[in-house]
């Protein structure tokens, strides 16, 4: 519980604006991302408003692209929901390690901010953890301003996007790769676990070709992660 | 407007269950003690994530990708800043894959 018992920690304020300001690193690629997701939703047929709920609601790239590759009318329901289920997994591992930046904040705020978690707020909170934010505030800065520009690119992308032409030519189909591709230095260089990183590895791909949809990323990440805890149970 | 009463019915089920997976791993680990093991494991999620998610695009990619890859953990590695890893790994992609049409 070392980062809630920093100590003279950051004012509520002063860490919603570092939140709210550090994220912009991330933004150029947030953005071309939703106005790509805002072309895709056009081309299955989503009104603007339609469009810009989605991504008010679900507020996930991968899963919100995923979804509309199983789009019909009526909307297969079952499938859209365990597809988004899947590929959102990943943040109950993520929401589990925010127990320590988060438990000492009254819960309200601590279940609003949940609301607000991406994979890139995520990170910076973990790059940044040993430094003494405000959690909550730093992770609603960054998640409430980069969910307004998701709206938003969403929105262009639907009205504009036939201008961006095929996004996978720009390669920003690989911008979840290139997120996780720098996470990996700044994650490695905090703790150097070698068998939660190879195993997860391992597992993920091995998952990948047997179980279908995008279940293997929890299921990676969920077996690599437990090595932890055998590591951490025999040197106890 | 939301015309169709089935994409209404969409928005709302997978906002519930995109929220349901942000709020639920930090729900049940009010219920779980931090003894070492349960540490352990916290910590080293962050890095089974990167591997779980970076392992399958590896192997599944190509050149290009991998290209991509190594100028993500490349460029951040040497300049400390996100942002450059980002912006070079998709050049690097665009790059590979407009040298390889």
């Amino acid at each position: 519980m070392t980062i809630a018992a920093a100590a003279a920690s950051r004012s509520f304020a002063s860490s919603f604006c570092a939140g709210a300001v550090l994220i912009w690193v991330m933004m150029p690629s947030i953005v071309l991302v939703g106005m790509v997701f805002g072309v895709m939703a056009s081309t299955v047929g989503l009104t603007l408003m339609e469009a810009a709920a989605f991504s008010g609601s679900v507020y996930a790239g991968g899963a919100q692209m995923a979804s509309l590759q199983g789009w019909a009318d009526p909307v297969p329901l079952l499938f859209v929901g365990l597809t988004t289920a899947a590929l959102n997994s990943r943040y109950v591992l993520m929401g589990a390690t925010m127990r320590s930046f988060l438990a000492h904040r009254p819960a309200p705020l601590v279940y609003t901010t949940l609301f607000f978690l991406v994979d890139a707020t995520w990170i910076l909170a973990m790059r940044d953890r040993d430094t003494n934010y405000d959690w909550a505030g730093y992770l609603l800065g960054g998640g409430f301003v980069m969910w307004l520009m998701w709206i938003a690119a969403t929105m262009a992308g639907h009205e504009f996007g036939q201008l961006l032409g095929d996004p996978r030519a720009y390669g920003l189909d690989f911008m979840l790769a290139a997120f996780f591709g720098t996470a990996a230095v700044s994650f490695w260089r905090h703790s150097r676990r070698v068998t939660p990183l190879i195993v997860a590895l391992v597992v993920a791909i091995a998952a990948q070709k047997l179980i279908p949809g995008p279940w293997y990323i929890l299921i990676g990440a969920l077996i690599g992660s437990l090595t932890g805890a055998i590591g951490h149970a025999r040197a106890a | 407007m939301l015309a169709r009463p089935d994409i209404l019915a969409a928005v709302v089920l997978l906002g519930c269950v995109s929220y349901a997976c942000r709020a639920g791993g930090y729900f049940l680990m009010r219920y779980v003690s931090l003894t070492p093991p349960v540490q352990g494991w916290l910590q080293a999620i962050p890095i089974s994530i990167v591997g779980a998610i970076l392992g399958p695009i590896a192997w599944n990619g190509g050149p290009p990708e991998w290209a991509g890859l190594a100028a993500a953990i490349g460029l951040t590695w040497l300049t400390g800043w996100d942002f450059v890893g980002i912006v070079g790994a998709i050049a690097a992609v665009a790059l590979m894959r407009g040298l390889a049409v």
